[in-house]
């Protein structure tokens, strides 16, 4: 069975007195543990596709089946369990807590995902998880005064600690240099790889695509070219 | 993980600033209720430290205690029906103490009873604010007729329409005033029963008939409740605009699958931790100035009505925090990550 996959996937919104069709009847399966970049203009609708799987979005008709289960018929509250501890989320901002140093951001995910972990165990996960993306020596900052990269490091750290089955990952590197989008890059497919999390990121940068197992590129809320890289 | 408590760590200046507006907003209406109630006291304690029961007037005089003139015959009737029951007097006048000096008093005068005081013949007791303008006990008064008063004793905080009470025997008191017509008899029962040729009032009515206590308290409590009014606004309009400000992290937090309860129960608790710590330090302030205010000051600030406003003040601050709630209920996860970094 695969991991999540999608039937028929449409999305219209109305726009003033047209209605604007997004998607347009998106057919996918995505296998767990794979890397895929979704690609494309803007306002192809990748976006869009990314946060209706992502459970944060309604369909307008079609199905998305996660390891046979649907979202479309899960309660708001069933879809907030799921994101909690099936989904994890990156961002083109970190958007961290601001309030929060950065092992009590990882502390909280934890406790988001109800993880099953002791006290004792979850700080050592946290610790070891910290060290995984260098962060250690910062782990009682605050995000006020990290740089750009260490807090995508955090981020991401936090978007994979209760090992999610699903990473989204939208434009994850789009607001940082390309060396440090390299780096960022570099731990997503580390952490990913290491717990078998299935990753789906959007991305405007052709560099990036040497990370991705496969590329799907969209035009118009339709797919049209899906290749295995 | 207590998230309210991590913010206000962090945000100590934002919250402290909050706080202080809160402290300051309570310190005020306390002061204001404080005064309100002083002046209630000053105007008129000496209706007020009577027992509750059903007064009894005249009722051609229009529930105007100095125009009521009872039938002897009637007060005679209820005083030996009811045991506890007393009939008494009050009129507006003035004394000349030892040194000449021209004090304003409200002689009041009652059949035997324990509620007023109780003098003999050519004595006088007065309240104890008298004291305070150096009149001593064994003083001699003069009153508006020339006749002589001894000051027998103090009574404490008996006053009637801002002045002084001056307490006086039955006799001395018809020798003023030509009349052995008791204006006002109390039953200290609420439901006494009803008697042809009187008006019967609660203690409550009697003190919203007196001359200036209802517009001056009418005044000050609805500046206190202006006051509740606008500190409830202020407190929905600071949350908010705190809130307004974290949308996109709530969004996210939402979108990360954090319940809405945690984040209400974070707001409740910054907003009971805040106000809390403010209004009881208002509190504690607001009974200090009462023990350094002057003693010309009327205050009286009661632990009881601190309660009550302290309680009405954390009820507002709670509905205007859920003001704000609403709000966070609303934000759509999607919403809040396409506007950015919070």
């Amino acid at each position: 069975m695969e991991l999540l996959e999608t039937i028929n996937l449409q999305k219209t919104v109305q726009n003033g007195d047209t209605q604007e069709n997004i998607l347009k009847g998106i057919q996918l399966s995505f296998q767990k543990g794979k890397i895929t970049a979704l690609i494309g203009a803007s306002g192809s609708g990748k976006s869009t596709f990314l946060t209706i799987l992502a459970g944060l979005q309604s369909v307008s008709s079609g199905e998305v089946l996660l390891e046979g289960n649907s979202l479309v018929a899960m309660s708001a509250e069933q879809l907030r369990k799921l994101r909690a501890k099936e989904f994890g989320y990156v961002f083109q901002y970190a958007h961290l807590v601001p309030f929060l140093t950065v092992e009590e951001q990882l502390h909280l995910m934890l406790d988001i995902a109800a993880s099953p972990l002791s006290k004792q165990e979850r700080k050592q996960e946290v610790h070891d998880v910290l060290g995984m993306i260098d962060m250690l020596h910062r782990q009682h900052a605050y995000p006020s005064i990290l740089s750009g990269g260490e807090k995508q490091r955090v981020a991401i750290a936090r978007a994979v600690i209760h090992k999610p089955k699903l990473l989204f990952a939208d434009e994850p590197t789009a607001s940082l240099d390309s060396k440090r989008s390299m780096d960022i890059m570099e731990l997503i497919l580390k952490l990913t790889k290491k717990n078998d999390i299935t990753t789906l990121m959007v991305t405007h940068d052709e560099d990036m695509l040497r990370y991705a197992d496969r590329v799907i590129k969209m035009n118009d809320g339709k797919i049209t070219e899906d290749r295995t890289v | 993980m207590n998230l309210a408590w991590k913010e206000m760590k962090k945000s100590k200046l934002r919250f402290s600033i909050l706080a202080s507006i809160v402290f300051l907003i309570s310190l005020l209406t306390f002061i204001i209720a404080g005064l309100a109630n002083g002046l209630a006291d000053d105007n008129a304690s000496l209706i007020k430290k009577l027992p509750d029961g059903t007064f009894y007037l005249a009722d051609d005089a229009d529930q105007t205690y100095n125009l009521s003139a009872i039938d002897k015959r009637k007060e005679n009737d209820i005083l030996a029906e009811t045991g506890d029951a007393a009939a008494f007097s009050v009129q507006m006048g003035f004394v000349f103490d030892k040194d000449e000096k021209q004090q304003s008093v409200a002689f009041v005068t009652s059949t035997n009873s324990d509620y007023f005081e109780q003098v003999d013949p050519g004595e006088v007791v007065l309240d104890v604010s008298l004291k305070e303008e150096g009149v001593e006990i064994g003083d001699e008064l003069t009153n508006q007729f020339n006749e002589k008063l001894t000051v027998a004793g103090f009574a404490d905080h008996q006053k009637f329409s801002h002045a002084p009470v001056a307490f006086l025997n039955k006799a001395d008191y018809q020798a003023i005033y030509g009349t052995d017509k008791q204006q006002m008899i109390l039953v200290p029962d609420e439901d006494a029963k009803d008697i042809a040729g009187l008006d019967a009032v609660s203690k409550d009515e009697l003190l919203q008939s007196l001359a200036s206590y209802k517009a001056e308290q009418m005044t000050l409590d609805m500046i206190v409740w202006f006051l509740i009014i606008i500190s409830g606004m202020l407190f929905a309009i600071f949350f908010y605009m705190m809130n307004v400000q974290k949308i996109g992290m709530y969004g996210i937090l939402k979108a990360m699958g954090l319940k809405t309860a945690v984040l209400l129960r974070m707001i409740w608790t910054e907003m009971l931790l805040l106000s809390g710590s403010a209004i009881i330090l208002a509190a504690a302030c607001a009974m200090i100035f009462g023990t350094a205010a002057p003693d010309g000051m009327p205050f009286a600030l009661d632990s009881i009505m601190l309660i009550w406003l302290a309680l009405i003040f954390l009820v507002v601050g709670f509905i205007g925090s859920t003001v704000s709630a609403i709000q966070i209920k609303k934000v759509e996860p999607l919403q809040a990550i396409q506007q950015g970094d919070v």
